[in-house]
């Protein structure tokens, strides 16, 4: 069954997992997907790992023939390096960001892949990225399709994709997904995951309403040392003191910073004892006037790396800031 | 006890406590421009506070540039400035005298002096402050056309101190009412206006919506032709999140017709703003900074 054209009506995303046993099997379904986007004219952003990537354009030269102009069409969404290409949040945001541009022309199909390098300790860096994928790009005219190995080294992998993604590609087209649920109960058996433990903090203080300028010098002398520009150093001033306001304002209990300083930059956290219900909160930008929902959303865009997670002790937040 | 003023003309002798370093570095800016503007020579003694004075300067539109090449504006260095203030007693009458005697001599009709001397005499204890700021009072009677502005931090004196510091000064300049929380400084240069320095964070956003609501209630109230309301940001140095929004909810209050005028706003409340959709707010209006007063900010 063709895949049939992404119409040129859709408003929002389209969010599809498919599953294959082999490089084979997958590339069985990814070719034919690709070819015929290219072959209708539309844009095809691919999230691949280099292997799939390669082998996708050799069995695509073949396919097309000269036809370049189609294989234009294809824009390569690279995974970064750094702390970002491993915070399932902070992709999401990234990502968000790169498919508003392309998709400012018409819809786009989105393909991506499960890279096991990325997997983290259990794999629930995939869950945390589709969840947050799902909630960041659900105003995207996007058709996104998913693929993930039947057999994933970590059982988290294959729980959070058949359940995270309302659509299943089967046969070459989209089905309802039968073993879909909502994402948010999702994550309350599947948390967002910690990150990796730092040392001993460089700097920590407690904070309430008083030391939030305390947190904003501190910020600035550290990045300042590191010759931060400044606009990377306004924006982190920006977000640090939203998160820390955040804790001060919402969080219950008392709150508190830390501060890593690091050669190219500086990593804060901020804990405090609430037990906020969303770690996905801020994915979604406010409406225009909107009176509240703004300061986590304002600090996941001007950061590259902010996660959110929850546990026993409360609610916490890393941010990562490189000069 | 000396008396109480609030024009900066009147200064001979006169002391001032601000309640904040925004309210010092307020009055240090007015009293230096007021002096360039008359034609008077402007000395200043920093003691590493040159940049944080030309800051506020540049904030204020103070054009000082000529006035610096020109001789009318002179910033003595630190090191010259801790000379002064740490010799001995006997050596300061005779260091104002020399001051006035050129300033006179190069022809200026009068000269203002200010800055950080008298901090280096703090460590030597109340008594030798007194006895420092006795002999500034004398030289300044005898020489009327110069005036010595000086401040003293209420963190730093307990009141008998401060009593005891305003009796050997003709005069105590006062400001204006204002807000004034230590973070935030706000004032009303002009019937529209508000002038905010500092930062505005959770500790006092409330007070920034209660300004926008007063400015508001006054616009709708107006009788007369509808004018613009100007927020001068030139000095603000931080915007949290919730303050930009409050700054946009409170600007979409205003009839389509009036326009709410960010004057001068850094480049990281600029941001603050950017982020928080302020570009798409008809009514809002950014008016940037001078040259001279984006530089190095």
């Amino acid at each position: 069954m063709s895949a049939g054209p992404a119409p040129r009506t859709a408003e929002r995303m389209r969010h599809a997992v498919g599953f294959h046993d082999s490089m084979a099997d997958l590339m069985s379904q990814l070719a034919p997907l690709v070819r015929d986007c290219l072959l209708r004219g539309e844009t095809v952003a691919l999230s691949l790992a280099p292997p799939t990537l390669s082998a996708l354009h050799d069995r695509l030269g073949d396919e097309l023939g000269g036809e370049r102009c189609a294989r234009d069409a294809i824009t390569v969404l690279a995974h970064p390096d750094g702390p970002q290409g491993s915070c399932g949040q902070s992709l999401a945001v990234r990502r968000t960001r790169e498919l508003e541009a392309l998709t400012a022309d018409g819809p786009v199909t989105v393909i991506g892949e499960h890279d096991s390098h990325f997997d983290g300790p259990d794999g629930r860096f995939w869950t945390d990225l589709d969840a947050a994928i799902h909630v960041a790009m659900a105003h995207l005219p996007i058709r996104m399709v998913c693929f993930y190995p039947r057999y994933p080294l970590h059982g988290v992998v294959l729980d959070g994709a058949r359940r995270l993604h309302p659509l299943l590609w089967e046969g070459g087209d989209l089905h309802p997904n039968p073993g879909h649920r909502p994402v948010r109960e999702m994550l309350a058996e599947i948390p967002a995951p910690a990150p990796a433990l730092l040392g001993a903090p460089h700097h920590a203080m407690d904070l309430g309403a008083e030391q939030l300028v305390d947190v904003r010098t501190l910020v600035e002398r550290v990045l300042r040392e590191r010759e931060c520009p400044a606009e990377r150093l306004d924006d982190a001033v920006l977000a640090i003191n939203e998160v820390a306001t955040n804790a001060v304002e919402h969080g219950r209990g008392p709150a508190r910073l830390e501060l890593w300083a690091e050669p190219q930059g500086c990593v804060a956290e901020v804990h405090d004892r609430g037990d906020l219900d969303d770690p996905l909160r801020g994915l979604v930008a406010p409406e225009p006037g909107q009176a509240r929902g703004w300061g986590l959303w304002v600090a996941r865009q001007a950061c590259d790396y902010l996660r959110v997670w929850l546990d026993e002790a409360g609610t916490h937040v890393r941010i990562h800031v490189t000069v | 006890m000396p008396r109480t003023i609030e024009d900066l003309d009147l200064v001979g002798h006169t002391c001032m406590v601000p309640v904040s370093d925004e309210h010092a570095w307020e009055a240090t800016a007015a009293y230096i421009s007021r002096g360039l503007t008359r034609g008077e020579q402007v000395v200043y003694f920093e003691d590493a506070t040159a940049d944080r004075l030309l800051e506020r300067l540049a904030d204020d539109r103070v054009p000082v540039d000529s006035a610096i090449s020109g001789g009318q504006f002179l910033i003595v260095p630190t090191e010259a400035t801790r000379a002064v203030t740490t010799g001995p007693l006997d050596g300061v009458e005779p260091a104002m005298t020399h001051v006035i005697g050129e300033s006179r001599e190069q022809g200026w009709p009068g000269v203002r002096i200010i800055g950080e001397a008298a901090r280096g005499r703090i460590p030597q204890g109340l008594n030798s402050l007194v006895a420092y700021e006795q002999v500034c009072d004398e030289v300044l009677r005898d020489n009327p056309t110069a005036r010595l502005l000086c401040l003293y931090d209420r963190r730093r004196f307990d009141e008998g101190a401060l009593d005891a510091l305003r009796s050997v000064h003709g005069s105590e300049l006062t400001g204006p009412p204002a807000y004034d929380d230590g973070l935030l400084r706000v004032t009303r240069p002009a019937p529209s206006m508000l002038r905010l320095a500092g930062e505005i964070d959770h500790s006092n956003r409330s007070v920034l919506r209660g300004m926008l609501d007063g400015a508001l209630e006054d616009t709708l109230r107006s009788v007369d032709v509808p004018v613009d309301v100007t927020l001068d940001l030139a000095s603000l140095r931080f915007l949290d999140v919730a303050g930009a929004v409050e700054v946009i909810r409170g600007a979409q209050q205003f009839p389509g017709t009036q326009r709410v005028l960010l004057r001068g706003p850094r480049s990281r409340v600029q941001r603050a703003l950017q982020r928080c959709g302020a570009g798409a707010v008809e009514q809002l209006v950014v008016e940037p900074s001078t040259p001279a007063a984006g530089s190095g900010r």
